[in-house]
């Protein structure tokens, strides 16, 4: 009995061993590409830089007729100048490069009916892509909360910071959600969970807002009915719980 | 006058906004180019611009380009000493848009003038004598290249002029016109052709409604610049109420500016004189409750923090925190923080420090209490000009810090 069991021990050892031992040349390949493009791609944004800058490449683009008066574009770029952007485009594309190169390499290490290669190389590609869309939710999150949150307190909303964190946390509850069911984690819980979160945080944010913008919403008619066309408000909430007199409109000329 | 444009006439007008070719087009010393106006505002304004140039003064031809929207203005026409060219305007605007200026030195080139005058929206409000001294000052003198009208505002209008536009104008390029973006102004002909290859940039990527901003561009070609008495004025306001997208529009168009202009405001200049002539502001009656503008202020403290830490440095937050704490009554923004903010936003506008979208936005509460700090420091007495003055001077002195942290923008600042 008990040299059976050793027996079973040994050989599920020997072969867990073997497969690892056949695992770790494909993945050492893969680390070994993805850090040689990352070098090479830091090499080629460094290089690039150096060219931009010698040419006045910002300057040149800022002057040029297509994206001199293009605000849209200018405020899309998120690094600090153009030249920036594009170095960084370059080192990102040849880390992205490394990483496909190096996991061609690691399926080209196992042989076709593998069972680690049918299980863990499409995961290692979801995973790759999840992480994208973690990070594109995140940023999408941060902007979109900063929106929210200037534009609130610029309507001299009382919870614009709650309103914002609101909307923070629903697109990142939308992203963990899309994340986990790319990585076909959970199954049926997430999208109940989610359903759940989401519809949830809707709820406290409508609660919220109708609950507290009753007297701004009742302010907000009673003006647009006396307001004139032509003047810009000076600010329409002026309240009667100050007690005093609202401000004749064409007080303040801001222009 | 034979000029070698760099300005594409072959390219459309925006919109087609000259009229059909004339086959003898009328020829004239100085282009007079008015603004959208509905009809009765036109027709007030022509009769205005006939008692400014009498026949029987000699001034040369002077050729009025009015937009053909009213029924009257169809064809090349005359009015007392006034020769009417109607052309296709554009959609209307609170400032003089890139198409403004496009159009007018197209025209002005077209009719061989010699000088432009580019009259703004409401421009039936203009003093007669006005008019006249700025076609003066641009054919008989030709002493300056851009022309630009000193309004007599009440301190309750034009703020953003006094809180932004003026002060960095002449800290920047050390010029002292008081109103930067006039909605009048006269140019001649080589000023109108050099905004107009400017405009044309706009133009061709389809923004003829964008801001241009002439005294930087009299700065960065060194032309001379001067500035007439305008006297009282209504300056058109916006239809829509929403400041912070109308604050956003211009302060991001200055900014962008400033911006491709570094290498320009830069250079040590001499300060232009000051015009020992400029009046005083008249006092406004009634000035407005600064209550709600305060309010909005705290608001902004309490929520913005975070975003405003990005822009600005600790010191400058210790004094909005100050600020935040100040009653109402005794609410004063002190010149060196208004300055650091505006010039704190500049840089980081140039960083793209956060969305600039973003960064404008969080720009309006503080725009907001330095206004609500100058009104009541006019209502406690103060001339309003006199503070408009200080804060200039302010902004001045304090030219080093934005040139330093231009050129070194990662050095440390406490």
């Amino acid at each position: 009995m008990w040299e059976q069991i050793q027996s079973a021990l040994s050989q599920s050892t020997h072969r867990v061993l073997v497969q690892l031992a056949s695992f770790l040349p494909g993945l050492l390949a893969m680390l070994v590409a993805v850090l040689m493009l990352t070098a090479v791609g830091a090499l080629a944004a460094w290089l690039l830089r150096r060219i931009l800058v010698a040419v006045r490449f910002d300057e040149r683009l800022s002057r040029s007729r297509v994206f001199a008066g293009n605000s849209d574009i200018q405020n899309w770029s998120l690094s600090h100048s153009p030249s920036v952007l594009l170095a960084r485009v370059v080192f990102w594309g040849c880390v992205v490069l490394g990483t496909v190169i190096g996991i061609s390499t690691f399926d080209a290490s196992f042989s076709n009916n593998s069972e680690i290669s049918k299980l863990l190389l499409p995961y290692l590609s979801r995973g790759v892509s999840a992480i994208l869309l973690l990070l594109a939710g995140n940023l999408v999150a941060r902007f979109l909360s900063r929106s929210v949150l200037i534009g609130a307190v610029n309507a001299h909303l009382q919870y614009a910071r709650m309103l914002s964190e609101g909307v923070k946390w629903l697109v990142l509850v939308l992203t963990a959600a899309m994340v986990l069911d790319h990585l076909q984690i959970g199954g049926i819980v997430v999208d109940l969970a989610f359903g759940i979160l989401f519809g949830g945080i809707v709820l406290t944010l409508s609660l919220a807002i109708g609950l507290g913008s009753r007297d701004l919403v009742s302010r907000s008619i009673e003006k647009t009915s006396e307001r004139a066309p032509d003047t810009v408000a000076a600010h329409p909430q002026q309240s009667e719980e100050s007690g005093k007199p609202p401000i004749p409109i064409d007080l303040l000329r801001h222009f | 006058m034979a000029l070698t444009s760099e300005v594409d006439t072959t390219q459309p007008t925006p919109d087609g906004a000259i009229a059909a070719p004339e086959p003898l087009p009328a020829t004239g010393d100085l282009l007079i180019y008015l603004t959208p106006l509905a009809a009765p505002a036109l027709e007030a304004t022509l009769a205005h611009l006939a008692s400014s140039f009498p026949p029987n003064q000699a001034m040369g031809n002077i050729l009025v380009a009015a937009p053909d929207t009213a029924q009257s203005i169809t064809a090349s026409q005359s009015l007392g000493s006034l020769t009417l060219l109607p052309y296709s305007p554009t959609t209307s605007t609170l400032l003089l848009t890139a198409a403004d200026y496009l159009t007018a030195f197209q025209m002005a080139q077209e009719h061989n003038a010699r000088a432009c005058l580019l009259l703004g929206p409401e421009s039936q409000n203009l003093d007669p004598a006005f008019v006249r001294s700025l076609a003066t000052s641009l054919l008989d003198s030709a002493a300056a290249d851009l022309v630009l009208p000193r309004y007599q505002l009440a301190p309750n209008s034009g703020l953003v002029n006094s809180a932004i536009l003026y002060p960095v104008t002449r800290a920047l390029y050390s010029l002292r016109p008081r109103f930067p973006q006039a909605v009048d102004v006269g140019l001649s002909l080589r000023m109108a052709e050099r905004l107009a290859a400017t405009a044309q940039r706009f133009t061709a990527a389809g923004q003829g409604d964008a801001i241009l901003w002439p005294v930087a561009e009299a700065a960065s070609a060194n032309w001379p610049l001067l500035e007439i008495d305008a006297g009282p004025r209504g300056l058109p306001q916006p239809t829509s109420s929403n400041l912070n997208v109308l604050l956003t529009e211009i302060a991001g168009s200055f900014f962008a500016d400033i911006e491709a202009r570094a290498s320009v405001w830069q250079r040590a200049r001499p300060l232009q004189p000051a015009d020992t002539a400029a009046q005083s502001l008249p006092s406004a009656e009634a000035l407005p409750d600064v209550t709600p503008m305060i309010e909005s202020f705290r608001v902004a403290y309490t929520n913005l923090q975070e975003i405003w830490s990005l822009v600005l440095p600790p010191q400058s937050l210790l004094g909005l925190k100050h600020l935040s704490l100040m009653p109402a009554t005794g609410f004063r923004m002190n010149d060196e923080l208004w300055t650091r903010v505006v010039y704190d936003f500049i840089l980081a506008f140039r960083l793209r420090t956060i969305n600039r979208g973003h960064l404008l936005g969080a720009l309006t509460p503080l725009y907001l209490a330095w206004a609500a700090s100058h009104i009541l420091l006019v209502g406690d007495g103060v001339p309003p000009e006199q503070h408009i003055q200080d804060l200039a001077a302010t902004f001045e002195r304090d030219k080093a810090y934005l040139v330093s942290r231009w050129r070194w923008p990662d050095r440390f600042n406490p």
